[in-house]
Order: C-alpha cells, then sequence, then structure tokens
C-alpha cells in the first residue's frame, strides 16, 4: 500500500527529472520540437475566432455588407478545418512522442532487470518490479498527453488573450484582470482545502481497504472467537469515516467549481454595466464587446484547470523517479574489465576455499567451507535442509558473490571469468523445472539459442530419453507449452528439463534433484537420462534419489555450513557418523 | 434481482435528496440560462441608445448567485447521497462477507474480491453520485437551453442543429473504433506483463542458461508490437477527437452566417443573436459528457453485478434455535497460572451437556448463552473437501471430558480437518461430530465456538497492538487474565522487551514477529476466553524445542480439566497425552498410549525414530 500512499507525492516538477526526462526523449527530438512549434499556430487560430466574429458585427452586420458578411463566414470555415488539422496532428504527434519514449522506457528498464544480480531480485518483489516496467512508465506518459505538452498551450493562450484584451480596450482589460487575483486567491485556497481533504480521503481509504483485506485473509479467525459483530462495528467506523471525508471533501470541489463559475457571470455583469458605458462613448464597439465577452469566458477556464494539471504532473514526477531509480540500481554483479577468462576446454574442476557467506548481515549458511571437486568427478551433496547445499550451487555460477574466500572454477576465480562465459561452463538444473511459454523445442532451445541443429536436437531427446515425451504430444517440438509446463506431467517436464542441459552442453553440471515423486516408469527413464547427463562432466548434484548417492565419485555431508564429511556412499556408511543418520532419515523409506 | 433494480433499492432510502437535488438542478439550469438573456436585452437596450445597463448587469449578479447556490446545493444533496449509497453497499458487503464460510475463500482470492469492495464499490458511487447529477444535468440542459434557443428564433435553431445528426452517427463509428482498438492495446499490455511475469519469476533459469539477449528480443517484440497498437490507437483518437470541436465550431458558423444575415435582414436584434451564440455555446459540454454518463451507467451496472454475485452466495444457513436446557458448572481448573476464572468448580462430574451458566446478566440486551462442555465425540466420521477426495475416512474416536487426546500423522493425514469440522468452519455431516452428546450441527456457530479455544494451524494475526490481538476473543478480559494467559503461552518476558509493551503494533509498519511468537500469540488469544474446550492444530510447529517444553509445562498445569484435543506432527507433544491417535491418510491406523504404540511398531514408531534422529542432528 505504501506504493501508493497519498502522502508520497511529492513536488509537480524537479528540473532534475525534467532534464533527465528530456535527454530520454533525444531520439525524438524532432518530433517533439516541431509538436511544440504547433501549439502557439493552435492558440493564434483559437483566438481568431472571436476576433472574426468582432469584425463580422462591426464590419458587416451592421453596416449590411451582405458580401462581406460571406467573406468572413468563409474565413470562419478556413480556420475552423485548419485548426482540425492542427488538432489532429498536435494531438497524433504528441502521443507519437510519448508512446516511443514509453517504448524505450520498457525496453531499457527490462534490459537492465537482466543485468541484475540474485540478491537484487531477492529484494525486489516482483510485483513491485512490474509496477516500474508497465504502470509507472505508463504514467510518464500523462507529462505528454496531458500534462507538461498541455499546460504549455494554457500558458499561451492566456498570454494571447492578455495581449488582445488590451488592444481591444485597455480600460475594459484593466477592470476584467482586477478580478484575477480575487479569482487566482479564491482558486488556490480552494484547491488546497481540496486537495488536503483529498488526501484525508486517500488515507482513510487505504485504513478501511487495509482493514477489509485484513478482514478477509483473518476471516476464520474472526468467525472462530465469534467476533463478527465487532468486527462489523469496527467496520463501520471506518465507513463512515470514509464517507464523511468524502462529503469534505466534496464540498470544498464544489466551492471551487461553483466558485469559479460565479466569477465569470460577475466579470459578465461587469463587462455589460463598464463595457456597454464605453460603447455608448463610442472607446469600444458592439463587436469588441462581444468578442470581450467571449474571450473572458476563454480566460477563467484555464487558471481553474491548472491545479488538476498540478495533479497529474506530480504523479508523473513521482513515476518518473522510481524509473530512474530503477535504472539507476547498478547491477551488483558484472564481468571483470579487460582479460576476463572467456571459457576453458575440457570438464573443469570447482573448488569452494575458505568460502563464507550470508544473504544477509551476520547471518552466515556457509562458514569457511571448503572443498575441491576433480575435473569430471561426480560428487553428491547431502544434508538436511537449510544447511546451504542450494547456495553452494548458486555460488557457482555467480548468482551470488561470497561474503569472504573464493569459489574457482576451472582454477580460476569465478569473478575473474566473462559472466557469459562462465555460465556457459557451468550449467544449473534448479529443482523445480521452470518451463517459458512458447513451444517445447522454444524450451529446449533456450540455452543454446536458433544454432542448434535439428539433429541435435533430436540427439539429446534421444539421449535423455525425452524422445517418447515429445512422441507423446499432439504437436510434437511444435506444442505450446501453457502456464508455464502445467500441463505437462512432472515426469515430463523433469525430461524435458534434462533435454535441454544436455543441449546446453556446460562442462560443469550443478543439479538439484526434485524431491516430488514420479510414478515408476518416469522414474527409471529419468535415472537414465540424469545418468547419459552426467557422463564427461564435473557435477555437484543435491541428492534426493538413493542412485544418485550411490552412484557418485563422493559424497559431501554438509552440516551447518561445512562439509563435515566427504567419501563414498559404503564407506560414510561404515563410519555411522552424521551421514548414517541422514541416510536412515532421507533415505530410509520412512520419511514424513 | 435485476441490478438496476438492485441499485434503486440501495437509492430508495434517499429519495428525499435526490428529489431536492434534481430540483435545485432545474433551477441552476433556469437561472443559468437567464444570464445570457440578460446580456440580450442588455445589448439591444445599449442599440436603442442607453438602456438600463446597471439594471441588467444587477439582475446578471444576482443570478450568478442564485445559480451558484442551486448548483451548490444539488450537488451536496445529490453527491453526498451518492456517498451514502456507497456506504450502504460497503456496510452489507462487509456484512454478508462475515457469513462466508472458509471453503469461499479458498475459491475467491482475497485480491479479486478487494477489487470488489474497493474498485466496483466506487463504480457504484459514481452511477449513485456524480452519474446521477450529470443525468439529470444533462437533461435539463439540453431542454432549457434548446428552448430559450426556439424562443429566439425556431428556424435559427434548426439551422444551428443541422450539424448534430453527423455528430451522432460520427461519435457511434468513433466509439466503436476506439473500442475495438483499446482492446487490442489491452490485449497486448496483458501479453506484455504477463512475459515480464515470466521473465521476473524464471529470472534463475534466465541466468543459468544465459537467456539474457533472447529475453530482451522477445520483450522487444511485444513491446514494438504494443507501440504499434498505442499508435493505432492514437491515430485513432486523434483523427476524431477534434472532430467534435469542428461539428461545434460549424454550429458557430452557421449562426454567425445565417444569424448574421437574420440581422442584416432585421429579423433578428444583435442581443439575441449574441444570445443565440452563448446559448450554442452551452450546449457544448453536456454534448461532450453525453458518452461519459452513459457509459458511467454501463459501468454502474456491471459493478453492481458483480458486488451481487457476492451478496448472492448463501452465507450460514440458518442457525438451529435452540431452547435453554439445564446447566451445570463446570470445574474448570486455572491450576498454577494464578488467574482465577470468574465461575468456580460445583459439578465437575457432569459429562452432560451444557455447563456453566454465566447467568443472564440482569440488564444486559443480549444474554449470552451458557458455554459448551464435555465429551468431543468423532463417531464414523468421513468427509471431503469439494472437488477432493477424501480428508477423512471413517474416523472414530472420543476426547473424554477433561481429557487430553492427541491426533498425530505426516502431512496431509486431515489432522487439521478434524479442527475445522469441530469448529463448523466447514460443515460435518450429520451425525459425526459431538460436543457433549449434541451434534454441532444443531448448536448455533457463535455458542460453539464461543465455547472453544480453537488455535489454527495458521497464526494469523491483525495489524493491531498485541493486547488487542490476545484479547481478540474477549474484549472484556481483564488485564491480569491476558498477563496470565500470555504467560502460559510462554510469552511473557517477551511482550515486556517489545517497543511498546502490550501496545506494540503487529505488522507491517510495526513490529514483525517471527513464526514461533505469532503461534504462542495466537496460543494465548485462544485462552483469554477460558473455554472448557482446547483444540490446538500444531502450534508449536514453529517454535523451538527448547521454548516447546517450556510452553508444554505451563499449557499442562492450565489444560488441566479442559478437554483438549491436540493435532501435532511434533510427538514430543504427544508423549504425555492421555492417548494418542495415529491419522494416515484420512484413517486412524493407531490408537493407545505412547508407551503402548512405540512397543508395537507401527508408524507411530518409525515417526517417533525420524523425530529422534532429526533432534540428534539439531543437537549436533
Amino acid at each position: 500500500m505504501t506504493e501508493t500512499d497519498p502522502e508520497l507525492l511529492g513536488k509537480a516538477y524537479d528540473s532534475r527529472l525534467m532534464r533527465r526526462l528530456w535527454g530520454v526523449t533525444r531520439p525524438h527530438r524532432r518530433l517533439v520540437l516541431f509538436s511544440m512549434l504547433l501549439f502557439p499556430a493552435v492558440a493564434a487560430l483559437e483566438l481568431l475566432q472571436p476576433w472574426l466574429t468582432k469584425i463580422a458585427i462591426d464590419r458587416y452586420i451592421l453596416t449590411g455588407d451582405w458580401p462581406g458578411l460571406s467573406r468572413i463566414a468563409a474565413a470562419y470555415l478556413a480556420c475552423l478545418l485548419v485548426l482540425y488539422g492542427l488538432r489532429v496532428a498536435i494531438s497524433y504527434l504528441t502521443q507519437v512522442a510519448g508512446q516511443q519514449v514509453m517504448h524505450d522506457l520498457r525496453a531499457a528498464l527490462f534490459a537492465h532487470l537482466q543485468r541484475q544480480g540474485a540478491a537484487f531480485f531477492d529484494r525486489s518483489p516482483v510485483g513491485r518490479l512490474m509496477t516500474r516496467v508497465l504502470s509507472d512508465v505508463e504514467a510518464i506518459n500523462e507529462l505528454f498527453a496531458s500534462g507538461a505538452m498541455a499546460v504549455v498551450g494554457d500558458v499561451l493562450t492566456l498570454g494571447g488573450i492578455v495581449v488582445l484584451m488590451l488592444v481591444l480596450n485597455w480600460e475594459l482589460a484593466m477592470v476584467t484582470f482586477a478580478l484575477v487575483p480575487v479569482l487566482a486567491a479564491g482558486a488556490a485556497y480552494f484547491r488546497l482545502k481540496a486537495r488536503e481533504s483529498y488526501r484525508g480521503v486517500r488515507t482513510r481509504l487505504a485504513r478501511l481497504n487495509g482493514f477489509l483485506q485484513e478482514s478477509l485473509q483473518g476471516m476464520a479467525v474472526i468467525q472462530l472467537v465469534a467476533r463478527e459483530r465487532r468486527e462489523a462495528e469496527l467496520f463501520a467506523g471506518l465507513n463512515g469515516d470514509l464517507r464523511r471525508a468524502q462529503f469534505r471533501s466534496t464540498f470544498f470541489d464544489s466551492m471551487l467549481y461553483a466558485g469559479v463559475e460565479g466569477m465569470g457571470s460577475a466579470v459578465v455583469a461587469l463587462l455589460l454595466w463598464y463595457g456597454g458605458g464605453q460603447v455608448l462613448t463610442g472607446a469600444l464597439t458592439f463587436g469588441g464587446l462581444v468578442a470581450f465577452l467571449e474571450y473572458t469566458g476563454r480566460f477563467f477556464l484555464p487558471i481553474r484547470d491548472l491545479g488538476a494539471k498540478y495533479t497529474v504532473m506530480q504523479a508523473a514526477t513521482v513515476s518518473a523517479e522510481r524509473v530512474f531509480g530503477l535504472l539507476d540500481a547498478e547491477p551488483g554483479i558484472i564481468s571483470p574489465a579487460g582479460g576476463a577468462v572467456a571459457g576453458l576446454p575440457g570438464a573443469a574442476a570447482v573448488e569452494f576455499r575458505n568460502v563464507w557467506f550470508a544473504y544477509e548481515g551476520e547471518d552466515w549458511v556457509l562458514r569457511d567451507c571448503s572443498f575441491m571437486v576433480a575435473g569430471g568427478e561426480r560428487v553428491a551433496l547431502v544434508g538436511p535442509t537449510g544447511e546451504g547445499k542450494s547456495t553452494i550451487v548458486r555460488l557457482m555460477t555467480r548468482a551470488y558473490d561470497v561474503s569472504r574466500g573464493q569459489v574457482l572454477v576451472g582454477g580460476r576465480d569465478v569473478r575473474e571469468w566473462d559472466l557469459g562465459a562462465l555460465r556457459r561452463q557451468v550449467g544449473v538444473v534448479p529443482q523445480e523445472v521452470f518451463l517459458f511459454t512458447g513451444t517445447v523445442e522454444d524450451n529446449l532451445r533456450v540455452g543454446a539459442g536458433a544454432a542448434a541443429q535439428n539433429e541435435e536436437i533430436e540427439r539429446a531427446l534421444r539421449t535423455s530419453r525425452a524422445d517418447r515425451v515429445v512422441a507423446s504430444l499432439p504437436n510434437g517440438l511444435r506444442q505450446e507449452i501453457r502456464e508455464r509446463g502445467h500441463n505437462l506431467s512432472q515426469g515430463q517436464r523433469q525430461l524435458l528439463a534434462i533435454a535441454r542441459a544436455l543441449l546446453y552442453n556446460p562442462s560443469v553440471l550443478a543439479l538439484d534433484e526434485a524431491t516430488s515423486s514420479v510414478d515408476p516408469e518416469s522414474e527409471a527413464l529419468i535415472r537414465a537420462g540424469l545418468e547419459e547427463l552426467l557422463r564427461g562432466r564435473t557435477s555437484v548434484v543435491i541428492a534426493h534419489r538413493l542412485s544418485t548417492i550411490q552412484t557418485a565419485d563422493r559424497i559431501f555431508v554438509l552440516h551447518r555450513g561445512q562439509v563435515r564429511e566427504s567419501g563414498r556412499h559404503a564407506e560414510l556408511l561404515a563410519q555411522g557418523g552424521l551421514y548414517s543418520r541422514l541416510y536412515e532419515l532421507q533415505f530410509g523409506g520412512i520419511g514424513p | 434481482m435485476s441490478p438496476a433494480r438492485r441499485v434503486l433499492g440501495y437509492l430508495r432510502p434517499y429519495t428525499a435528496r435526490y428529489g431536492a437535488g434534481v430540483g435545485c438542478l432545474a433551477l441552476a439550469t433556469g437561472f443559468s440560462l437567464g444570464i445570457p438573456w440578460q446580456v440580450k436585452e442588455a445589448i439591444d437596450g445599449l442599440r436603442g441608445g442607453g438602456g438600463a445597463l446597471a439594471f441588467h448587469a444587477g439582475v446578471i449578479a444576482v443570478l450568478a448567485a442564485l445559480h451558484a447556490v442551486a448548483r451548490l446545493a444539488s450537488r451536496f444533496t445529490m453527491l453526498g447521497a451518492g456517498q451514502w449509497v456507497e456506504h450502504d453497499v460497503r456496510h452489507d458487503l462487509y456484512a454478508h462477507l462475515e457469513t462466508l464460510s472458509p471453503a469461499f475463500y479458498l475459491t475467491h482470492r482475497t485480491g479479486d474480491l478487494m477489487s470488489r469492495a474497493a474498485n466496483d464499490v466506487q463504480a457504484l458511487r459514481a452511477l449513485a453520485g456524480f452519474g446521477a447529477v450529470m443525468l439529470a444535468s444533462t437533461t435539463f440542459t439540453f431542454a432549457g437551453t434548446l428552448a430559450a434557443m426556439w424562443a429566439i428564433d425556431p428556424r435559427l435553431t434548426l439551422w444551428a442543429l443541422a450539424p448534430s445528426p453527423l455528430l451522432v452517427l460520427l461519435a457511434r463509428r468513433f466509439n466503436h473504433q476506439v473500442a475495438v482498438e483499446s482492446t487490442a492495446v489491452q490485449e497486448q499490455l496483458g501479453a506484455l506483463s504477463a512475459r515480464v511475469q515470466e521473465n521476473l519469476t524464471g529470472m534463475p533459469v534466465v541466468r543459468a542458461y544465459t537467456m539474457e539477449a533472447r529475453e530482451i528480443d522477445a520483450f522487444g517484440r511485444l513491446n514494438g508490437d504494443y507501440l504499434a497498437r498505442s499508435l493505432r490507437l492514437a491515430r485513432t483518437q486523434a483523427a476524431f477527437s477534434p472532430m467534435m470541436g469542428l461539428i461545434s465550431g460549424l454550429g458557430g458558423l452557421i449562426v454567425l452566417w445565417v444569424g448574421g444575415m437574420g440581422v442584416l435582414d432585421g429579423r433578428l436584434t444583435l442581443g439575441a443573436f449574441v444570445a443565440f451564440t452563448a446559448y450554442l455555446a452551452h450546449l457544448a459540454w453536456p454534448t461532450i459528457a453525453l458518452g461519459w454518463t452513459l457509459g458511467n451507467l454501463k459501468r454502474g451496472l456491471a459493478a453492481m453485478t458483480r458486488i451481487a454475485e457476492i451478496l448472492d452466495t448463501p452465507g450460514h444457513v440458518d442457525e438451529p434455535t435452540e431452547e435453554r436446557q439445564e446447566a451445570h458448572t463446570v470445574a474448570t481448573g486455572w491450576g498454577s497460572t494464578g488467574a482465577i476464572p470468574e465461575t468456580v468448580a460445583a459439578d465437575g462430574e457432569s459429562t452432560g451437556a451444557i455447563n456453566q451458566d454465566r447467568g443472564p446478566r440482569h440488564g444486559a440486551p443480549n444474554p449470552q448463552p451458557p458455554l459448551l462442555n464435555g465429551p468431543i465425540e468423532f463417531r464414523r466420521l468421513s468427509f471431503g473437501y469439494d472437488g477432493r477426495g477424501r480428508a477423512l475416512d471413517d474416523v472414530s474416536f472420543t476426547v473424554p471430558e477433561g481429557a487430553t487426546v492427541v491426533v498425530v500423522g505426516p502431512t496431509g493425514s486431515g489432522k487439521s480437518t478434524l479442527g475445522a469440522l469441530l469448529s463448523r468452519l466447514y460443515e460435518p455431516p450429520p451425525g459425526t461430530v459431538f460436543i457433549g452428546g449434541r451434534d454441532v450441527r444443531e448448536l448455533p456457530r457463535e455458542r460453539l465456538r464461543r465455547s472453544m479455544g480453537y488455535v489454527p494451524q495458521e497464526a494469523f494475526l491483525f495489524s493491531r497492538s498485541i493486547s488487542d490481538n490476545v484479547a481478540l476473543g474477549d474484549e472484556t478480559a481483564p488485564e491480569a487474565r491476558l498477563r496470565a494467559s500470555a504467560e502460559t503461552a510462554g510469552l511473557g518476558s517477551e511482550i515486556e522487551r517489545f517497543p511498546e509493551g502490550w501496545a506494540t503494533v503487529v505488522g507491517e509498519r510495526g513490529l514483525t514477529l517471527s513464526g514461533g511468537q505469532r503461534q504462542r500469540v495466537a496460543l494465548a488469544r485462544s485462552l483469554v476466553p477460558e473455554p472448557a474446550i482446547l483444540v490446538l492444530d500444531d502450534v508449536f510447529s514453529a517454535v523451538d524445542a527448547g521454548k516447546e517444553a517450556e510452553i508444554l509445562r505451563s499449557l499442562r498445569a492450565a489444560v488441566a480439566g479442559r478437554t483438549t484435543l491436540v493435532m501435532t506432527h511434533r510427538l514430543r507433544v504427544a508423549q504425555e497425552a492421555d492417548r494418542i491417535v495415529v491419522l494416515d491418510e484420512g484413517r486412524v491406523v493407531e490408537q493407545g498410549t505412547h508407551a503402548a504404540l512405540l512397543a508395537s511398531g507401527g508408524l507411530y514408531a518409525r515417526l517417533w525414530r525420524i523425530q529422534q534422529i532429526e533432534q540428534e542432528l539439531a543437537d549436533d
């Protein structure tokens, strides 16, 4: 709820932000400048119409010049048509500029997000990031559509009216302007009050909705302690509060509108009275008086609406600030500049050298953890949950950086590697198979890209035993994946994940075995597929399968952030230490 | 009931306000139409060489003031009434939500319900408030302005309105095209946002397979398509929106030309010509707003339909009415915690239905019904949640009055379902769940739940103070009892250490409690009303072992004499129970004491062994 907190509305204009926004418009600068040029033209034509009426009255209607009136009517028509054309152009051009800028900002944000490390996503909920990329960017567009641009138009129109009034009759103009301070002060007062009371509405609404949301989540508790009546009373209190605040807001809002409207009428009365006198003395023509009446009508509306535009600007500024704030978040993990390790032949060794790691503060997950996995060796990690097994996998690909110590792949610190090269060398198969929207083939090609030949895909499918999965799908490789793959069975998804990893062909593999059980037939297929996948690669497997620990070259027993025991299955069992107990717990077939 | 009738039903109580508001609007329209008329008179007077300028100016000032007052009055009454309608709908909605069962909340996500309670209710206010104002005001303005124009010159009126059919035709075509194109934009936005969400949730995979460039490409394509669709919509809007101005400008042009010739011919005075132009301008705004007014009506009715879906979901079935039965008093030993129950034990042997009569307090309008006690019995209970298999299958066992029975079993074995049925969060089949020999279905929910301290598995706390959270079940409880309950739940010293003690607010902007602390607050909450029956569903799952032992000690003293049903997967809790029931896949597979079950070497014995290993690992 903090996102929409009304108290957070900041300045409507921030020169630093504006300069930055101006910078974003650079590729579309010509468009923006051109549409800005059109504004004065529109303002001029809008002001021309009453002037034409004035001429029509003074020169033709009152003198009885029929052809002249027709000529003026033709000019009026031309004016209308040109105005229409200009308005179309302005509306379209500002939209094009705004939409292009939004498009660019979205693309920049998305690309920026791709460069962020895992720690960034731990801090930033998906919902908030989506708001940045979608809603906040959309709000910035308001600056183009109805904010800054429209204000420019309003200011031009106001200026034009002032000049024309002075030209028509400066005394009468002064009479009109005399009321401007009154109007401006009144409008400012009521606008301020209206905004204040509106803020009151927002806070109360947020409070009410917060209460409601909590009630919905905790309804079972409310019902269990038989507290429905009391909660309904509390809700009624908030509901009543909100209604009163709304009425207060309505009061000031209505006062503002009625006040401006009344003021407009007062000016008409004043003009008739004073201007009528001027007409009688000949200082003003009839047409001039009529034009005056029309100009004053157009004079007060922009002054009234300035406040509404201010609010739009405020919202857009807040959004812009958030968007730029996100763009300014430097990715914590990047490839080293120059001379980065770009890939090694053969199955690389993996070493953890006195690694300390905490996701937060001093909450150590790994404490002085050291081990060595030789090239081509197959290592199984076992240990109670939450003891750092998954963390080891994450550190191997530099999803996070270690707090202390070193992680080495192929004898080189992962921080010396080019990030992309490291991640092509070290493949990760996460526990939960994540399939993207698209076809099965798209999902297989995920890492290998379009370069992979069809034969390679066929081979990977055969080797991983996933060929049967594909054969069983109505559209084979072209089958669309829906709902992140939940139209496939758990076993099918795992087999596809194995095929995907085979196609990606890393020399080091970090694999987190799925815990959920599958039917015996799929289990046999998966086991065979895994065997093929691990062959000839250095591998670190978070083991949940008996076969995995039995076939591992070595087993590392992780406890309290360290490798406490290591060796083959039979050796470790014989030791009767931690491992034997863990084995009984996790593989003894008596798990809960 | 149709949504429109439903809306009218909510408006009815405010008929007088709406009537007054509409009356004020009629007056306001009249006053505002009077102003151009005065201008006409004044100008014609001027043409006549003088006239009563000051008089007309004065009348205009008065009309302007009257208009402002009438307009304000209409807004206050009608917008105010709209706010009352919103208030009432929200009130009914909340009251109804309170009667809906957990099954409803399982199938309706909070986000969806919130959107109805927030956005739809607001859409309804827009209809009942500003929508009503606009509807009345548009009608009056059209009728009044046309009448005034007709009065000045019927022929000119027809001329001025000539472009209007064109406007209507264009508007319809435009609305249709905009609807089609903005749907296309919305769809693409949906695709775009789905893509972003997928990318962000799948980020570990994106990183692992170095898919970044591909993802940026894919997003770029969707983004480009979104831009193209948005621009298509922008083009339509850019072409059509200024058309309104053009067409009303054409009206002005016609008036200038035809009206101007009328003045030339002497058929029209200059003042009438000026007033006519002003009236024409009056029509522009309601015409533009017409589309909004109709759309608003449609949105409001759609919102009412969605709200009605909730209001029409049946809540609790009618509660059984129960005649008062004879009252007994029951022994409730609060034991070593030091709090003294209000009622003192008298008739401890009673195994009967109704216990303890706190007695109708004299003068109290709503006497509390006596609380329940007695054995809990499950009799051949089979139950399945909607659309899923059986959660419980032929379960029978009894918790004798004053005894403690512990139900253990793996996750998903049906433990929690027992509590949900006992408290009638879900309705058990008839004749399967009994308290004190009475089928729970025959007991009013409120009384049943007041009699039972039920702590569900998930400890839900409200963003209120600790003391409000603990006193949730009995706000009138004396402070000493709150403290005693907190003490029993093992919270005592911790609360003192919170920044503001008992007044510390839990939640987002207040104190963040650990899972174990939350569970203990929920436990304390259940103890405050001093129920004779306690049902604890896995309340120690997030409490660490040392603390657990401590709480167990104090709780044992507290529950002495209470009928207690404990569901847990921690077998330490079970050790000292009077009896243990072992559930597996919804069936009772073993029953007995700890020692007997260990000796039999079944599921319980295996679970016990696993927990011992876990304990060893933790202690290692």
